[in-house]
């Protein structure tokens, strides 16, 4: 099977998914074997690699909450101290596929193909440890991004090697859990004290909502937040909260809220077209029940991130 | 006679202070568009007054204050006089004083042109209004015409001044039309941000302080030291305009809009300009309140009218100078009332429904005048001058380039290096 092979594949089948883990399964599917046909394509034209690799992506498709157009997010992770080019050239490769089939690459160029997301295992400990240490804004971003990832196709154990370095060094310098509480620390205002929604007031998404912003990042940002601070390896919010809420019973009432969100996205973005719409809904369109609805999801991500930073503050001040 | 000098004096003060705002309304409209045309902007609000004066001087003081019939005077052309009386105001202070409010009339109406106007359409339409439009409204109220005889009260001009001048500013942005990016092929408008929020907010500072000469010196006279009273009103209502108004906008929308906030204070200022002279404190409160509160609400209708508005003369000016006309007709006092000789009592105060009625026709009829007779000059300007708007290139190009040949913000453009230049 070629790219385009691929595309038509994807062209046909994607109109018969109903939920959002099914589509996430499909993303799965298809970005695996867009890698593997590149992979393919760059030994044929280049010759082996030099080392064995792991690529794995970021963000939502690494949660697997992806909705239903997706930008690429990924990495490269080769073991042993070898060129970089090759893998560079690989990961360009794989962004030039993955654009082909329908996932846009990435504005903030978080991609293999960038030495910045492409390295060998020592390169990525340094790398991790350098952003922790630097603790800034932008190096904090990084890190977290990191954090949510997931290896696609090849050795999933070169990035948990990674990942224990991460907790590793947050269990040594408690005082960067509050720096990375900080880094998310801003939640975009979308109820207003009458408890209206607060749309887009101007431009072409008068009258919509940011859900990415609005919705979903209080619960991601606030559950990588307890996941890190407990050593949690798992890549996806839910199968984080599922580990975590032993210790956090709290958490029960999120993990199905945050599943419902996820579908109740799917449910009113499925049929765009548009990745730049993809995260927009329309108030408009909404039902009075489903206004509700989604200002209870909004409300209780709040609150859930608050709850969360309180948590971490007190750890913090036990361990200092 | 020292008293009466001193008068004089104080509404000397007063006329400097509200020329002063032609400084406020430069940096308010600058500052509320694009930096392409700050320095047109700018420019032409000088050139501009200067054509107000000239014209004022010529025919304007006359159809105000000439003896004439309750439509128009008709005398005091190309006015001058050096006379003294021992009571009340010199002529040439009086005419001075006037002056300003024909000036700051004139440039309210200039932003409805702003960024799309061609500079020869400011020309004709600054001689146009000066003469026909503003001076008609000014006597029916302030030269004794239909409006002063039904006890019209309109202590500085919230209906003179503001709405008339918003009236023309309406008439002029429904022909110019909306500035190219405003609105989308959906219907929904983009925000086609003001490129300085500082000068806006200095704007602000400025025109509320020479408000103080606006509404302060129109007590024309110190005796009581009335005019202490009337800038207090005024202070409170500014006041009240700005918290409302930004209260208002983070309570519907989340965030605290600074423009918003800015034009609340306006608001508030224009508001209590009618009324300032004859209500109470707390009246004063409220009614600045009010209007920082509809002036958003006006913003928003106006928006979403596919009115292009950038520098809100039409909610800031109109609609609260509408509100500010008729609040006298609720809270205006017994004492500030029959007590002066000026109207009746408020609604709120025993006065009934009469002087609130007095109100209503003025702002009707003034309201009416001023946009149909500018909307007929702008329209007869732009067949016989082959349009008012400059194209869609020079729109682009921006107005200090393509009006002026030079640029507000120089070092935004290319220049020729060192070499070229030899």
């Amino acid at each position: 099977m070629d790219y385009e092979e691929l595309r038509a594949f994807k062209e046909i089948e994607q109109k018969k998914i109903m939920t959002y883990q099914d589509w996430n399964t499909f993303h799965n599917q298809l970005m695996s074997r867009t890698v593997n046909i590149a992979v393919e394509k760059y030994q044929e034209e280049q010759g082996t690699l030099p080392a064995s690799f792991a690529f794995f992506v970021m963000g939502s498709a690494a949660r697997c909450e992806q909705s239903v157009i997706t930008d690429q997010d990924h990495g490269i992770i080769y073991d042993g101290e070898v060129e970089k080019e090759p893998f560079l050239l690989l990961g360009k490769e794989i962004a030039v596929g993955l654009e082909y089939i329908g996932y846009p690459m990435c504005d903030g160029k978080v991609m293999a193909s960038e030495p910045l997301w492409t390295n060998s295992i020592d390169g990525w400990h340094r790398q991790v440890k350098e952003w922790l240490e630097e603790s800034s804004w932008e190096s904090l971003r990084h890190f977290s991004t990191f954090f949510d990832s997931r290896v696609l196709v090849g050795n999933a154990d070169f990035l948990s090697q990674i990942k224990q370095v991460a907790f590793l060094y947050l269990k040594r310098n408690p005082s960067t859990y509050m720096r990375l509480v900080d880094n998310v620390g801003f939640i975009r205002k979308s109820i207003g004290i009458f408890g209206q929604l607060l749309p887009e007031r101007s431009g072409r998404r008068t009258g919509s909502i940011h859900l990415k912003t609005a919705a979903f990042f209080p619960y991601v940002n606030a559950i990588r937040l307890l996941a890190l601070l407990n050593n949690c390896d798992q890549h996806s919010t839910t199968s984080r909260i599922a580990e975590l809420k032993g210790t956090y019973p709290f958490l029960e009432e999120y993990e199905e809220l945050f599943k419902q969100l996820l579908q109740f996205r799917f449910n009113h973005t499925k049929n765009n077209t548009d990745y730049d719409d993809v995260h927009y809904l329309s108030v408009h369109t909404l039902t009075k029940s489903e206004k509700q609805e989604l200002k209870e999801y909004m409300k209780k991500g709040a609150q859930l991130f608050e709850i969360v930073k309180k948590e971490i503050k007190k750890e913090c001040s036990i361990w200092e | 006679m020292e008293m009466v000098l001193m008068d004089n004096l104080w509404v000397i003060i007063g006329t400097f202070l509200v020329l002063l705002m032609i400084g406020g309304f430069i940096l308010l409209e600058a500052g509320s568009t694009r930096m392409k045309n700050a320095g047109h902007i700018a420019g032409k609000t000088i050139f501009t007054i200067g054509i107000g004066s000239l014209v004022f001087w010529a025919v304007g003081y006359g159809f105000i204050y000439g003896e004439g019939n309750a439509f128009i005077g008709l005398s005091n052309f190309f006015y001058g006089d050096a006379s003294f009386s021992e009571e009340g105001l010199s002529p040439a202070v009086d005419f001075m004083f006037q002056m300003m409010f024909a000036l700051i009339a004139l440039t309210i109406a200039f932003g409805g042109f702003a960024e799309r106007a061609k500079l020869s359409a400011y020309v004709v339409f600054a001689v146009l209004f000066s003469a026909f439009v503003y001076p008609v409204v000014a006597h029916w109220i302030w030269g004794g015409g239909w409006l002063a005889d039904h006890g019209k009260q309109d202590f500085a001009g919230s209906t003179v001044v503001h709405l008339t001048g918003a009236m023309a500013a309406l008439a002029a942005t429904i022909i110019l039309k909306p500035r190219i990016g405003k609105y989308n092929k959906d219907g929904s408008s983009n925000e086609l941000a003001g490129h300085n929020q500082v000068y806006t907010a200095l704007a602000v500072l400025l025109l509320w302080v020479g408000w103080f000469g606006f509404n302060g010196a129109s007590t024309f006279g110190l005796s009581d030291a009335f005019f202490g009273y009337v800038i207090l009103n005024t202070q409170l209502a500014a006041a009240a305009g700005a918290i409302a108004a930004m209260f208002l906008v983070w309570a519907l929308t989340g965030k605290a809009d600074v423009p918003t906030t800015l034009n609340g204070a306006l608001a508030g200022l224009v508001a209590i300009t009618a009324s300032c002279g004859f209500v109470e404190p707390w009246a004063a409160v409220l009614i600045g309140a009010i209007g920082g509160l509809i002036v958003y609400g006006s913003m928003r209708f106006f928006d979403r009218a596919r009115i292009d508005d950038p520098i809100f003369a039409l909610s800031v000016h109109g609609t609260v100078g509408v509100w500010g006309t008729i609040s006298t007709g609720f809270f205006a006092t017994e004492a500030l009332s029959v007590g002066m000789d000026w109207g009746l009592p408020g609604l709120f105060y025993n006065g009934g429904f009469e002087q609130l009625g007095v109100q209503i026709l003025g702002v009707v009829a003034s309201g009416v005048y001023a946009f149909i007779v500018s909307f007929i000059i702008l329209k007869v300007m732009d067949k016989v001058m082959g349009g008012i708007r400059v194209t869609e290139e020079e729109e682009i190009i921006g107005l200090d380039l393509s009006e002026h040949g030079s640029y507000g913000y120089p070092e935004n453009i290319p220049h020729p290096t060192e070499r070229e230049a030899k």
